[in-house]
C-alpha cells in the first residue's frame, strides 16, 4: 500500500482507518470480480476440454487460442474502423446534445416536455422496430453502394441513435446549477450562447465524461446497426468483425478460441477506457472547474 | 474545426431527411419496384455487385467458419474457371435472419443466399425462383440426394426452389465404447430396447441418457410423433388438446424413464452445452438426441478415440410412426426471382453442392455431403449414413413439438421437471392445460 | 426569455432534427403496424391486414406475454433495488477520499465491457455448475451442504441465476453514474458539515442524497430502458428456445418478428410493433413518475 505513496499525502492512518469499512467492501467485490474475470482470462489459455472438465490451465497456457482468433480477421482494419466511428461520433454527439439539453433542462418554452418525452419513449422502442424501417428507405437512396456516403452514413446513424440518450443523461447535470452564474455573466454582459460554451459546459464534465465513455463503449460494441448497414468488408467495426467470429467459435464447439476472442474485443476497449477516462478526469481537475 | 464538422453532419442530415421523406412517400404507397432501384444506383465499378454480370451471395455462414472456408473457395475457384466475379458477403446467422429480408423488400441486388430449408422455402418463400428448369438443364439430380431434393419441392409446395447442402439428421448418438463395455450388441429399436439398454448403462454406473434445454422438447415431439404422427403432434400443440391420450402416454414413458433414473441428475438444469460437453463429452453419460452435427461440436471435448453410435429414436407400441421418420434436412441455396444472373448463379450452387468444393465443405465441417458420388462420409460420421439412409418420412423440427411459439417455454419447463423427476405424469399435462393460452 | 429564444432554437435544432430524421419515421410507422397484421417488418403496406385492436388483446390474453412481463418487471424491481444499493454504496465509498480510487472505479465497471457472451458462458458453466461450479464449491467448503446442493439453473432457480448474473455487470454502470453526480457536489459542503460536527452518515443523509435527487432520476430512467431491452441476456441463458423464467417481452417480440427457435413458427411484426409500444408506453411512464416524484428543481449547487 505504502508503494504509490509518492502521489497522495502521507498516508493518514486515522483518516485510512475510518475508511476501513469502505475498503473492506471494495476489495471483497473486487476479489469477486477477479475470480470471475480470471477465469475467463485463464480459459482463454486452456483447451476446450479442460473448460469443461474444471482443470483450467492443467495443460499449461495454450497461446495458440490466440493465434487462431488474430490471423482469422483483419483485426487491425476492424480496430481502426471502430476507433474513427466512435471517436468521431462521441465527439459530434456532445456537441449536439450538451446544448440541447442544457435549454431542456434550464428554460420553460412551448414544446420543452413534448421534445423529452419524444426523446424518453425512443429509447424504449426497441431497436429492430428503427433499423430495419430506416433500412428500407436507405437501401433505396444507393448510399451503402458508395464505401465512403456508407462510411458517413454509419456515423450518422451512430450519433442519431444516441441522440435521446445522450441529451436525457445530460439533462440532470445542468438541471440544478446555480442561477447565480448565468446571472453575473449577463450583467457582466457575456452573451448567454456564450455563457454556456465558456461556464456552464465545464461545470457539467462529470456528466459529460461518464456519458462520452458510455457513448463510446456504446458505439465501439455496437453490432446490429452495423451488422444491417455496413454493406462493405472494408467498413465493418470490431463488433461485427470480432462477434461473427465469437459466434463462429461456439457453433464449431471451440469454446477456448472464443475465450481468447473475447479478450482480444476486451483488452483494448478496457485500455481505451483508462486512457480516456484518467485523461479528461486529468483534464476536468486540472482545470480547477469545481460543481 | 468544429464548425466545419458541424456543417458537415448538418448537410448530410438535411440530404437524408430530404431524401427519407420523399422515399418514405414512395415505400409506404406502392409495392415498390425490387431489383431495380439498387442497379440503377450504382456508381461505376466500386463493387463487382450489380455491373450485370457479377454475382451477389449472401451467406448464412461466418468467414472462420469451416463451411464458410470451403464455400470461399468454391467462390474463388468458380470466378478463376468463368471470370464471373462474385460479391460472398457472409451475413452470419443473425445478419441473414434479420437482415435479408429487408434488404430484398428494399431491391437489393442479391443473387442467391441460404440458410434452413424450412425457413428459406417458408419464411422467403415468395423471393424464391423455381429451379425445376435450371436443374434439369444441369441435369442435377443426377447426383443429388433424392430424397432431399423430394424434401425441397414438398416444402417449395410441390416444385424445386432450392439446392439442399449440408444434410443433417436429427437422431441419438451415443458412446459406442459404453455401448460395447456393458454388452450392448444392437441399437435399441423400440421403446422397450431402449428400456433395457438404459437399465444395463445404469448397472454399469453411466448415465443413460443426458440433455440440454435447447434440445429437450425434440424428446417430447418425437415421442408423440411416434406414437399419432407428425401432423397429429402438430395439431395438439397448435390446438392445446392435451386432453388427447397420447400427451399423457408420453407423459408417463418419460416419467417412468426419470422414475428408473434413467436421465441425468442434472438434466433439470443443464444449459446448452453443459449436457453435450460436460457430460456426453466426457464420456459419463451414453445417449443424447441431437443433429448430426454433434459430433463436430463436441470433437475437442470427446477427442480422437471417442467412437460415435447413431440411431434413430425408437418406435413406440402401438405408435403409427417407425425408425424411418425423423427431422432430416439441410442448409439450402436459393436465387432471388429478381435475380438477371440466375443461370450463373445456379452454376456457382454446382460449384458448391456438387463434386470437389461439397466434399471439401464435408470434410472440413465434418458434415455429410450432398453430392450422392461423394460416398465417404467423414470417419466421426459415418455410423450416421444408414440411419439417414433409411428414411422416408421427414419431421420438421423438434417433430412439431415447436410448432407453436408460445407454447414452446411451457412444454419446455414442464418437461424438463418431469425428466428431472419433480412432477408425474399427470402434473405435466394438467401444467400444459393450466398455460392454455 | 426573448433573449433566449434565439439560443434554445439554435440550441435544440441539431439534436431534434437529428431525432427526427432517425426516429420519427420508425415510431409513426411502429404505432401504425401495432393494428395491423403484418409478417415481416417491412412488408409493403399494401400487405398490411387492419385488425384493429386485436394484437394487444392477443398479448393480454397470451400466458406467455403475461409471463414475459412478468419477468420483465421482477428484473426492473428486483434487480433494479439491488443495482442501485450497490452501485450508490460503491460511489459513496470511492469518492470518500480513499486511495486508488481510479482503479477501484476501474475494477467495479470492468464487467459492464466484458462481452455477455463470455460472461454468460462464465456463469452458466463455471459459477452455476453443479458438478463443481464455484457456488457449490464455496458452499461446500463453508459446510452449508443445503446450499451446495442447489441446482442454480434448475426451473426454480434460474432466474435468481440470471439476475444476478445480470445486476454484476449492471452495477458498475450506474456506479460510475453516482459518483460523477457526488463529485460535482462541492467539497464545501462536506467540510463545513464536517466541521459542524456531522458524521459521515449525517452527512450522506443531509446533503449527498438529496443532492443526488436528479442523479437518481437519471439512474432509474436508464435503468428502466436498458430493463426495457433486456435481451441478449435472456438468449444466452436458453439459447436456441425461450424459457418461461427468462423470457422477456423483447424476446417474444422477436420470436414474433423473426420465428421462435429453429422451428418455422408463425410471424406477425404487428404484434411486435404492438410489444414496442407498449415497452415504450412503460419507459415513459416511469421517466413521468420520477419528474414528479423526485422534483429537485428548488436545489441549486
Amino acid at each position: 500500500m505504502a508503494k504509490i505513496k509518492k502521489h497522495h499525502e502521507p498516508v493518514n492512518w486515522k483518516k485510512e482507518l475510518r475508511l476501513a469499512p469502505g475498503y473492506i467492501i471494495l476489495l471483497l467485490w473486487i476479489s469477486f470480480t477477479f475470480i470471475l474475470l480470471g477465469w475467463v482470462l485463464l480459459a482463454s489459455f486452456s483447451t476446450t476440454k479442460e473448460i469443461f472438465s474444471n482443470q483450467l490451465l492443467a495443460s499449461g497456457p495454450h497461446f495458440e487460442n490466440y493465434v487462431k482468433a488474430w490471423v482469422n480477421s483483419d483485426v487491425a482494419g476492424i480496430f481502426r474502423n471502430s476507433l474513427i466511428y466512435s471517436v468521431i461520433s462521441c465527439i459530434l454527439l456532445i456537441l449536439i446534445c450538451a446544448p440541447a439539453a442544457y435549454v431542456l433542462a434550464r428554460f420553460v418554452f412551448p414544446g420543452n416536455k413534448l421534445i423529452q418525452t419524444g426523446f424518453v419513449s425512443a429509447m424504449g422502442v426497441p431497436v429492430v422496430m428503427i433499423v430495419l424501417p430506416l433500412f428500407g428507405i436507405v437501401a433505396n437512396l444507393g448510399i451503402l453502394n458508395h464505401v465512403m456516403s456508407n462510411a458517413v452514413l454509419l456515423i450518422f446513424l451512430y450519433i442519431g441513435i444516441n441522440v435521446p440518450y445522450t441529451t436525457i443523461f445530460l439533462m440532470t447535470f445542468f438541471g440544478n446549477l446555480s442561477r447565480a452564474f448565468e446571472e453575473a455573466a449577463a450583467i457582466d454582459g457575456c452573451p448567454p450562447t456564450k455563457t454556456f460554451w465558456l461556464i456552464m459546459l465545464p461545470m457539467a464534465q462529470p456528466g459529460i465524461i461518464t456519458v462520452t465513455i458510455f457513448n463510446f463503449i456504446n458505439i465501439w460494441n455496437e453490432y446490429f446497426i452495423s451488422l444491417i448497414f455496413a454493406n462493405s468488408d472494408q467498413l465493418r467495426p470490431i463488433a461485427v468483425g470480432l462477434y461473427s467470429m465469437i459466434n463462429s467459435m461456439k457453433y464449431t464447439g471451440d469454446w477456448a478460441g472464443m475465450f481468447a476472442a473475447v479478450v482480444i474485443v476486451f483488452l483494448p476497449t478496457f485500455i481505451l477506457y483508462l486512457f480516456l477516462s484518467e485523461k479528461i478526469i486529468a483534464g476536468v481537475t486540472g482545470g480547477g472547474v469545481k460543481g | 474545426m468544429r464548425k466545419k464538422v458541424m456543417a458537415l453532419a448538418l448537410t448530410t442530415a438535411m440530404a437524408v431527411s430530404l431524401a427519407a421523406c420523399g422515399g418514405g412517400g414512395q415505400t409506404a404507397g406502392t409495392t415498390a419496384a425490387p431489383g431495380t432501384t439498387a442497379a440503377d444506383n450504382q456508381g461505376g465499378d466500386a463493387q463487382p455487385a450489380g455491373d450485370g454480370s457479377g454475382l451477389v451471395y449472401w451467406s448464412m455462414w461466418e468467414a472462420t467458419e469451416p463451411q464458410g472456408q470451403a464455400i470461399q473457395a468454391a467462390v474463388e475457384q468458380f470466378t478463376a474457371d468463368t471470370g464471373i466475379s462474385v460479391d460472398l458477403q457472409f451475413k452470419g446467422r443473425t445478419g441473414i435472419r434479420e437482415g435479408l429480408q429487408p434488404a430484398l423488400d428494399a431491391g437489393t441486388n442479391i443473387d442467391l443466399f441460404d440458410e434452413d430449408i424450412d425457413r428459406v422455402n417458408t419464411t422467403w418463400g415468395q423471393y424464391l425462383m423455381d429451379l425445376e428448369d435450371l436443374a434439369k438443364g444441369a441435369d442435377y439430380e443426377a447426383t443429388a440426394n433424392a430424397g432431399l431434393i423430394a424434401a425441397c419441392r414438398e416444402v417449395g409446395g410441390g416444385t424445386l426452389k432450392s439446392i439442399p447442402y449440408q444434410p443433417n439428421v436429427f437422431a441419438f448418438f451415443y458412446n459406442q465404447s459404453i455401448f460395447d463395455e456393458v454388452g450392448i450388441t444392437a441399437a435399441p429399436t423400440t421403446w422397450a430396447e431402449l428400456d433395457a439398454a438404459c437399465a444395463k448403462i445404469k448397472e454399469a454406473g453411466y448415465t443413460p441418457i443426458t440433455c440440454d434445454d435447447a434440445y429437450i422438447t425434440c424428446m417430447f415431439g418425437y415421442h408423440m410423433s411416434r406414437l399419432v404422427g407428425e401432423p397429429k403432434t402438430e395439431e395438439i400443440v397448435k390446438g392445446g388438446q392435451w386432453d388427447d391420450p397420447s400427451v399423457i402416454a408420453t407423459a408417463e414413458a418419460y416419467a417412468d424413464f426419470a422414475s428408473k433414473g434413467y436421465f441425468s441428475d442434472t438434466i433439470a438444469s443443464n444449459v446448452w452445452p453443459a449436457g453435450q460437453n460436460q457430460e456426453l463429452a466426457m464420456g459419463t453419460a451414453a445417449m443424447y438426441l441431437n443433429g448430426s452435427w454433434l459430433p463436430n461440436e463436441v470433437k475437442d471435448m470427446a477427442g480422437d478415440d471417442f467412437v460415435w453410435g447413431c440411431f434413430s429414436y425408437p418406435a413406440v407400441e402401438g405408435g403409427t410412426d417407425g425408425v424411418d421418420a425423423a427431422n432430416y434436412g439441410a442448409q439450402v441455396l436459393a436465387i432471388n426471382k429478381d435475380s438477371q444472373n440466375a443461370e450463373n448463379a445456379f452454376k456457382l450452387i454446382c460449384y458448391i453442392t456438387q463434386g470437389e468444393f461439397d466434399k471439401m465443405l464435408s470434410e472440413l465441417s465434418i458434415g455429410i455431403p450432398a453430392d450422392s458420388n461423394n460416398s465417404e462420409w467423414p470417419e466421426l460420421i459415418a455410423c450416421v449414413k444408414p440411419v439417414m439412409d433409411s428414411m422416408t418420412t421427414r419431421y420438421p423440427w423438434a417433430a412439431g413439438a415447436e410448432a407453436n411459439a408460445d407454447m414452446t417455454p411451457i412444454i419446455k419447463e414442464n418437461f424438463l421437471k418431469l425428466c428431472g423427476g419433480s412432477m408425474d405424469a399427470q402434473g405435466f399435462v394438467d401444467a400444459l392445460k393450466k398455460a392454455g393460452n | 426569455m426573448k433573449r433566449n429564444r434565439g439560443m434554445i432554437i439554435l440550441f435544440l435544432t441539431p439534436a431534434v432534427l437529428m431525432f427526427s430524421i432517425i426516429f420519427l419515421y420508425p415510431i409513426i410507422r411502429t404505432i401504425i403496424m401495432s393494428f395491423f397484421k403484418i409478417d415481416g417488418i417491412t412488408d409493403p403496406v399494401a400487405n398490411w391486414q387492419f385488425t384493429g385492436l386485436s394484437n394487444f388483446i392477443r398479448l393480454a390474453n397470451t400466458s406467455l406475454f403475461r409471463i414475459s412481463m412478468w419477468n420483465l418487471f421482477r428484473i426492473w424491481l428486483i434487480g433494479g433495488i439491488i443495482v442501485m444499493s450497490l452501485a450508490l454504496l460503491f460511489a459513496v465509498v470511492i469518492t470518500s477520499g480513499i486511495r486508488f480510487k481510479s482503479f477501484f472505479r476501474a475494477v467495479i465497471y470492468l464487467p459492464n465491457i466484458v462481452s455477455a457472451v463470455a460472461l454468460a458462458t462464465m456463469w452458466l458453466q463455471y459459477v452455476y455448475s453443479p458438478k463443481f461450479g464455484l457456488l457449490k464449491t464455496v458452499f461446500t467448503n463453508l459446510g452449508l451442504t443445503s446450499l451446495a446442493k442447489v441446482q442454480w439453473l434448475d426451473n426454480d432457480h434460474k432466474f435468481l441465476a440470471l439476475l444476478l448474473a445480470y445486476c454484476f455487470g449492471m452495477v458498475g454502470y450506474h456506479m460510475l453514474i453516482f459518483a460523477s453526480g457526488i463529485e460535482r457536489i462541492s467539497s464545501d459542503y462536506f467540510e463545513a458539515a464536517t466541521l459542524d460536527g456531522a458524521n459521515k452518515v449525517n452527512q450522506f443523509r443531509y446533503i449527498t442524497l438529496p443532492l443526488l435527487k436528479g442523479v437518481f432520476k437519471t439512474n432509474i430512467t436508464m435503468w428502466s430502458v436498458t430493463s426495457v431491452g433486456f435481451f441478449v441476456w435472456s438468449q444466452l441463458f436458453s439459447t436456441v428456445t425461450a424459457d418461461t423464467q427468462t423470457i422477456t417481452p423483447m424476446v417474444y417480440m422477436y420470436m414474433q418478428i423473426f420465428g421462435a427457435g429453429n422451428s418455422i413458427t408463425e410471424r406477425n411484426s404487428g404484434l411486435g410493433a404492438a410489444i414496442g409500444v407498449l415497452l415504450s408506453v412503460c419507459v415513459v411512464a416511469v421517466f413521468w413518475l420520477c419528474n414528479h416524484l423526485l422534483r429537485d428543481d428548488d436545489l441549486e449547487f
